[in-house]
């Protein structure tokens, strides 16, 4: 095939743009997925930070939690007891003495269940630690530490094994439970409550049951008094979890939480 | 002494110098290396001039430099690959590989043309190793700031000069035929842009290399 100069010299002219084109479009194509590697980054580090700042929220509001429910015994259990002691011993008078004995037995009997009330009040300052020992441990505590009002027919059942590495997504998922436990109690007016956790060997499952009024998700949304169900959203996501709300006025609610627990 | 002053040999000898100040106390010898390629690429462009402006045939000279030019940049790549995989073997196998097909063609044209074949062979085998280079680029977890980074522009260079010189290669045989100015004057044009796009990015990749070393960070 005979091939003129001028072809010769244009074919060479665009053969050779093209060649560089191809590289030029490669290099623009590396550059390009390395400034997204970037954002990849910076959205990584964000999302980093955010856990580390919920986890420490969710860290600070069972602490908050424990203060709150301390307050409370302190106040309706021990502070009672002990003012009803105080009222036995002062009615102690040296002028009937057949009534002694009977008032001392009384007064014993209260001091001690005072000293019994105290005892449990340390346990549960203590139980904010009880989450370092697994998830089930601190649930169970704060189920029993409900049990002890006799308000509420409370049952637990669960399947956990502890798993290494996983203290972060158990903490928040405890002040989940908290938060679902407190509405339950507080809110929905209660009287049964079930909680179940299911594990398996990728997922854990934890489903609160009551048979307390119930809600509307959506009138409680719309009326902004949702920040409660927000937060429980809101952190289940952050843990790679996903949340399945059951429930309808009067009807008692259903709260599964699903996370990855490999 | 205008006929040695061209934009290949300025791109060439501002490539030269830029090394030279850049690489003198880099601490890799590999990169310090580039100081004498980079020499060798100055005499050897201007011993073309020289026995071209003297109606001498240049073409060994120009063969002698292709076997220089293939082991130092293999080399560099190797050289960049080490920390991912020891290539070591696949190194000396390509080098004696390409020896042997390069005595080849030389005896095949009985030592009297320039290895086109050769050059071609040896620009596909760099095109693939920067691909290659852009692979494990990719793969790479982290992000790399690549505007700074020297070994990319070295890189960038090198695939932007090979890739686009194949074009020229593949019509070396109808140049060789066609003595005509239009047609020695596009190879001489497309070969001089290239050059300085090769010579353009080593030299940033220089510069890079003298920052990255001088930097607090580094």
């Amino acid at each position: 095939m005979q091939i003129f100069s001028k072809d010769l010299t244009f074919l060479i002219g665009v053969a050779s743009v093209i060649f560089l084109i191809a590289p030029v479009s490669l290099i623009a194509f590396v550059m390009l997925y390395n400034s997204r590697k970037k954002r990849h980054e910076q959205e990584k580090e964000w999302l980093k930070t955010n856990f580390e700042n919920e986890l420490l929220k969710s860290q600070m509001e069972v602490h908050e939690q424990t203060m709150q429910n301390v307050a409370s015994t302190l106040h309706d259990n021990i502070g009672q007891l002990l003012s009803l002691l105080v009222v036995t011993l002062s009615t102690i008078k040296s002028d009937q003495p057949l009534r002694v004995p009977e008032k001392v037995d009384s007064a014993t009997e209260l001091a001690k269940r005072s000293i019994k009330e105290l005892r449990q009040l340390s346990r549960l300052m203590y139980g904010q630690e009880l989450i370092r020992m697994g998830l089930a441990e601190a649930i169970a505590f704060e189920l029993d530490y409900l049990k002890t009002a006799g308000l509420h027919t409370i049952r637990f059942h669960n399947n956990y094994r502890s798993k290494e590495g996983q203290t972060d997504k158990e903490i928040i998922l405890f002040r989940i439970f908290q938060e679902v436990l407190n509405n339950a109690v507080r809110h929905a007016e209660a009287t049964t409550i079930d909680v179940t956790i299911d594990q398996n060997e990728q997922y854990l499952e934890l489903t609160i049951k009551d048979n307390g009024k119930g809600f509307n998700e959506k009138d409680l949304l719309k009326e902004k008094k949702g920040m409660g169900l927000f937060n429980i959203r809101k952190r289940v996501a952050l843990i790679a979890g996903e949340v399945d709300i059951i429930t309808a006025p009067e009807n008692g609610t259903e709260i599964k939480i699903v996370i990855p627990y490999p | 002494m205008t006929a040695y002053i061209t934009l290949n040999t300025a791109s060439e000898l501002s490539c030269l110098v830029i090394s030279i100040l850049c690489l003198y106390r880099d601490k890799d010898p590999v990169w310090r290396s580039f100081i004498l390629f980079m020499l060798l690429t100055c005499l050897v462009e201007l011993s073309g001039i020289y026995l071209r402006n003297r109606h001498l045939p240049n073409f060994m000279l120009y063969n002698v430099f292709l076997v220089i030019e293939c082991a130092v940049l293999n080399y560099f790549f190797y050289h960049l690959f080490k920390a991912n995989h020891n290539l070591k073997k696949l190194l000396t196998g390509w080098l004696i590989l390409f020896i042997i097909f390069y005595f080849i063609e030389l005896y095949v044209k009985h030592f009297n043309a320039y290895v086109s074949v050769s050059s071609t062979i040896v620009s596909v085998e760099l095109i693939l190793a920067s691909v290659y280079y852009y692979y494990l680029l990719l793969k790479e977890e982290k992000f790399r700031q690549l505007w700074k980074d020297a070994p990319f522009w070295w890189v960038n260079g090198t695939i932007c000069f090979y890739f686009a010189g194949i074009a020229c290669n593949i019509f070396f045989k109808y140049l060789l035929q066609d003595k005509t100015p239009q047609a020695s004057s596009a190879n001489y044009i497309v070969f001089s842009v290239l050059n300085v796009i090769l010579y353009s990015c080593w030299s940033y990749s220089f510069i890079c290399r003298y920052f990255q070393r001088t930097s607090p960070s580094s």
